[in-house]
């Protein structure tokens, strides 16, 4: 019941993108249109969760039995680097077709901070391992969701009349404040 | 490429290529963090203080690295420094690296920093670099200190924790909301593109 | 010689140094930082049960923490539950400070808490909120009132409302009187002792 409520409050109540800020670069950068959003998010989604169960393991393993954790952040984002390389290496073996829809996400992912900012609160909030996961699932379908909707939005945008100025980053920032709003709606959903 | 003064390299920063306005860099901790003035601050001069040691450091070193292992390379120096930045707020200024929260170790992964290492550090002159650092990072406080002033003023009617709106001003509560950070930055960006293209055509 | 032993020796030397680097600032920072957090928790216990002198940990598990409050002469005067739980939108973190019979709340203090700004944050202020939570009965369960109330109206287990902040209010009734329940309990059964190591 707990894990439930923590999985829909990281897709909903506290949004990796809207709530937390994070992975706010591939937010804007991959959101023009819906095939590649979903491909990003489902890419995110899918480090996001093998990079909770590994740093969850080096946090509860390594770094805290030692008391190195003045070592957390080198350790995550040497992991997060290497994870993703692995992981691009694996699918392109594995399955080439994947590869094709995943491929040139991938290597971006390394960069993207809701990665690490996912390592880092769950090392924050001291979740046990099964909370990690759960978080990790919850906030990579919850990135998902944040960027598709985006996506579908802008592609309409696309289709209307947007001053000049505005154009691109700056609408794409109000959409997003909306947006926010609207998630802002879900608060106070979970019991 | 005319190769320029030391005083456009540091200029450059502020204005034509400021990483926040102009290069949309580093856009997460500008959002996350500016919901007070403080809070802005101490987020700038944090990544700050990593860019220009990184900055330093990798300029210093660039020679003795193969091409291969850069990337790696920076990503230890750049996280060294980051832990250095969050243990010394976390012993020192408890407050603020508790408000702070993740975001001081998040500036491990601010593209703003590697992006610097890769397109300036690792090809120019140690002090080139430091200038360039410099400016990149006054560009970077100036961009939250004024992102987090509007959301503050107007989302709590105070400045540095300071009342300087009048009682008759009801707070904007949706300044300090997730929400009023991208409209507001949203803005930010829009007008900021408008003046550069008002003064270009004019020249 | 060759790249690869080259990229090898760069890469440990990198590693090495910013390793070397990293202990002596944790070491260095390690003692100050304990002793913060250190800090903070005893501010709020000296706080919720005015006139502990010195503290200790009596029970620990996730989300919840009771402390037993001693006086100078190391007779404990109270306890001191520091708990947490879901909000109306992220975890709330508060501490609340009862007399020895576990029969009257002190005082609350909310540690940790991001509900909205000027509406469900109001949960922090001692004006609005915090103040009606002084010396309140807890041999029972507290209700909240509504509309708000002055503070001579209310009764003893009763404390008020936030206007325009009701779940907020709600949230932090709830978690109160869910700690308060297993607290009670936990002493009943007698697991609330001092562990060893602990006191400081």
């Amino acid at each position: 019941m707990e894990l439930l409520a923590l999985f829909i409050s990281a897709i909903l109540v506290n949004n990796f993108v809207l709530y937390y800020f994070l992975g706010i670069c591939p937010f804007l950068g991959v959101s023009k249109k819906i095939d590649s959003a979903l491909s990003m998010g489902l890419a995110v989604t899918f480090v996001m969760t093998i990079t909770a169960v590994v740093s969850w393991m080096i946090n509860h393993w390594i770094l805290i039995p030692y008391k190195l954790d003045y070592l957390q952040i080198v350790s995550f984002i040497l992991v997060i680097a290497s994870l993703v390389q692995l992981v691009e290496m694996f699918i392109r073996k594995a399955s080439p077709a994947l590869y094709q829809a995943l491929g040139i996400y991938l290597p971006l992912i390394t960069t993207n901070c809701a990665i690490m900012g996912l390592a880092l609160l769950a090392a924050l909030k001291n979740f046990s391992f099964l909370k990690t996961v759960t978080f990790g699932i919850g906030s990579g379908l919850g990135f998902t969701l944040a960027i598709v909707l985006m996506a579908s939005i802008r592609e309409q945008l696309d289709l209307s009349d947007v001053p000049k100025p505005l154009k691109g980053a700056g609408i794409a920032l109000i959409v997003a404040g909306i947006m926010a709003l609207a998630f802002q709606g879900f608060s106070g959903m979970i019991k | 490429m005319a190769a320029k003064s030391i005083a456009q390299e540091y200029l450059k920063g502020l204005w034509d290529e400021n990483p926040v306005f102009r290069q949309l860099l580093g856009l997460c901790p500008t959002l996350a963090v500016t919901n007070a003035v403080i809070n802005g601050i101490a987020m700038g001069l944090a990544t700050s203080f990593v860019l220009i040691i990184s900055s330093v450091v990798v300029a210093s070193i660039k020679k003795l690295i193969p091409s291969q292992v850069r990337i790696a390379s920076y990503i230890v120096i750049i996280a060294t420094f980051v832990t250095v930045a969050d243990r010394f707020l976390a012993a020192y200024f408890f407050q603020i690296s508790k408000s702070l929260g993740p975001y001081i170790p998040l500036i491990v992964v601010n593209c703003i920093i590697l992006g610097r290492q890769e397109a300036f550090s690792s090809k120019n002159s140690v002090g080139r670099s430091f200038v360039d650092a410099l400016g990149m990072s006054t560009g970077f406080v100036l961009a939250l200190l004024v992102l987090s002033g509007i959301r503050e003023i107007l989302g709590m009617g105070t400045f540095l924790g300071y009342q300087v709106m009048g009682a008759w001003f009801k707070p904007w509560i949706i300044m300090i909301l997730p929400a009023g950070a991208f409209i507001t930055l949203g803005i930010l960006i829009a007008v900021a593109l408008l003046i550069e293209q008002k003064t270009k055509s004019r020249s | 010689m060759n790249l690869s032993t080259r990229m090898v020796l760069v890469l440990t030397t990198v590693g090495l140094i910013s390793g070397g680097m990293l202990a002596t600032v944790g070491i260095l920072t390690q003692k100050q930082i304990e002793k913060n957090k250190q800090r903070e928790i005893k501010a709020a216990i000296s706080q919720v049960i005015p006139g502990t002198k010195d503290s200790g940990i009596l029970f620990e598990e996730e989300d919840l923490i009771v402390y037993g409050g001693n006086d100078e002469t190391g007779t404990l005067i109270g306890f001191a539950v520091l708990v947490s739980g879901t909000g109306f939108q992220d975890k709330i973190k508060l501490m609340y400070g009862m007399n020895q019979e576990m029969t009257k709340i002190n005082r609350l203090a909310v540690l940790e808490q991001k509900e909205t700004p000027g509406l469900g944050a109001k949960i922090a202020s001692q004006e609005t909120f915090l103040q009606f939570w002084e010396n309140k009965d807890s041999s029972g369960a507290l209700k909240l009132r509504k509309p708000a109330a002055s503070s001579s109206e209310l009764a003893a287990s009763e404390v008020n409302t936030i206007t325009g902040a009701t779940i907020s209010s709600e949230k932090v009734l709830e978690i109160v009187n869910l700690s308060l329940d297993k607290v009670k309990r936990l002493k009943k059964e007698g697991r609330l002792k001092k562990e060893d190591g602990h006191g400081s």
